[in-house]
């Protein structure tokens, strides 16, 4: 029986889990914590004060074969096919997948990791969504900043998901006339996929929402509550929703080189194998993949690395597919292949309605007792096999 | 996103293989590359999606940046920027 050893306890990791045959596979879960959350979940808690109970036990989530161990993995050895934790135990393994996600970094940009600690941000724990909520409801005008700092995302729609939903929040509550609302953007655009720009910014612009496009943060002033762009351009603000960059997990690797500047494990873009390793793979947001760092790529390129392990070939075609939460109960879908450029999608009330749903179905989902209806739904939204009028491309 | 360090030229220069992505887009992989480098770099750019053109044309505007060439090659769209401001 082969042993396969997981790192990460995410969902890409847990779809992984259960998805393995346990009568060919001796599954081992590693994860530095059995709180798993369903994340985009916090979007909601920091802009409409949700239920914060996102959270659940990661071993009753996984199939009943698969082991779990409840230890930080701090290193990999890939020659030596070994993973270490931080207990100093030793496993090997004949085959590795590494899912271990992202962390906020705040202290890449200067003065960040100040505000990070006094209004929190929606990208990393309930907690800090929850600080963002507490400085939204006692919001009473001024100039709210909201966007990334760095180029590097999770969630490339959640920006501009935040800056919506704040403005539906100042509307309702009679503050809009009294508050500036600032986007700012590392790209020449509040999206960066032009097609999908094309139905967000005008309705950020209907909204009467500043765009600073291409200010990409340098540096923050607490003390003047200013924020500097590295092009040479400041904004000021009294509420800062700001979004820290993001590194991959704090493991060393042997050999180092398969890590990129920002923590990312190096992977090819269609077996997943980890760079010049047939026996590790890496999945999710761990990866340096030119994709969106979402959750249906975890669990898309779960699916590839379960049929590779089985001996059935099988190729990652870069699938995005990001819900997009446009405020007032309408919604849109991101949508996208390596092949296929980001489809132009037209916001409706259905497209949200199954964002809200996936918060109930993502559980289930984690099991594998969904794959049936993800597998028709993928097949019938498929870029590539998309109708004209949806793919429009905008651009000659 | 792949980079790595060209040695084979006098200025510094680092190739961003952002082949294949169209979401968050090349332009993303351009703005992390430009994070990193210093006046005289030379970033060389790989892209798939057409809409790189107009994007890296707008960027190097802003950033007044110099576009050195933008190559259409059979596999993909060749960028070659000279950092001129940081």
């Amino acid at each position: 029986m082969k042993r396969v050893v997981i790192v990460g306890g995410g969902s890409g990791a847990t779809m992984l889990a259960n998805m393995l045959d346990e009568r060919r596979f001796e599954t081992i879960v590693f994860s530095k914590s059995s709180a798993h959350m369903f994340q985009p979940a916090l979007l909601y808690v920091a802009f409409k004060n949700a239920n914060p109970h996102i959270i659940r036990e990661e071993r009753r989530l996984l199939a009943r074969h698969v082991r779990f161990i409840e230890e930080p993995v701090t290193r990999i050895d890939l020659g030596a096919r070994t993973v270490a934790t931080a207990a100093g135990s030793w496993y090997d393994y004949d085959s590795l997948v590494v899912a271990t996600g992202v962390t906020t970094d705040p202290d890449q940009v200067p003065g960040l990791r100040e505000l990070d600690q006094q209004y929190g941000n929606y990208h990393s724990s309930v907690a800090w969504a929850q600080k963002v909520w507490a400085n939204l409801d006692t919001f009473r005008g001024g100039t709210i900043v909201l966007g990334q700092t760095s180029p590097v995302i999770k969630c490339p729609p959640s920006p501009v998901e935040g800056m919506l939903l704040t403005d539906e929040l100042v509307r309702r509550r009679g503050l809009r006339e009294r508050t500036r609302l600032v986007f700012i953007s590392p790209y020449p655009r509040p999206y960066p996929a032009e097609p999908m720009n094309a139905i967000v910014e005008p309705i950020m612009r209907e909204r009467g929402i500043e765009i600073m496009p291409f200010f990409d943060v340098d540096r923050i002033d607490p003390a003047s509550r200013t924020i500097y762009s590295i092009e040479g351009e400041e904004v000021h603000y009294d509420l800062p929703i700001l979004i820290p960059p993001f590194v991959g997990a704090d493991i060393a690797y042997e050999p180092a080189d398969v890590l990129d500047a920002n923590r990312f494990v190096v992977t090819d873009k269609q077996t997943l194998r980890i760079k010049g390793f047939d026996d590790a793979f890496a999945i999710g947001d761990a990866t340096n993949l030119p994709t969106s760092k979402a959750g249906v790529g975890a669990h898309l390129e779960a699916r590839v690395v379960a049929k590779l392990l089985e001996g059935t070939p099988a190729a990652f075609n870069g699938r995005t597919h990001c819900a997009v939460d446009l405020a007032y109960g309408k919604g849109t879908f991101v949508i996208g292949s390596y092949t296929a450029p980001v489809q132009k999608r037209r916001p409706d009330r259905l497209s949200h309605l199954m964002k809200m749903m996936m918060a109930h179905m993502y559980w289930l989902s984690l099991r594998g007792w969904l794959e049936p209806l993800f597998d028709w739904y993928f097949a019938r939204t498929d870029p590539d096999r998309a109708r004209p009028t949806e793919g429009v491309p905008t651009h000659a | 996103m792949d980079t790595k360090m060209a040695t084979a030229t006098a200025a510094p220069r680092t190739i961003v293989d952002s082949r294949g992505s169209s979401c968050p887009g090349p332009i993303t992989d351009l703005a992390l590359a430009y994070r990193r480098a210093k006046v005289g770099d030379v970033i060389e750019l790989w892209a798939t999606d057409p809409g790189v053109k107009p994007d890296v044309r707008a960027w190097a505007a802003k950033t007044r940046n110099e576009i050195v060439s933008i190559d259409d090659q059979p596999d993909k769209i060749v960028t070659i920027v000279k950092i001129l401001r940081r």
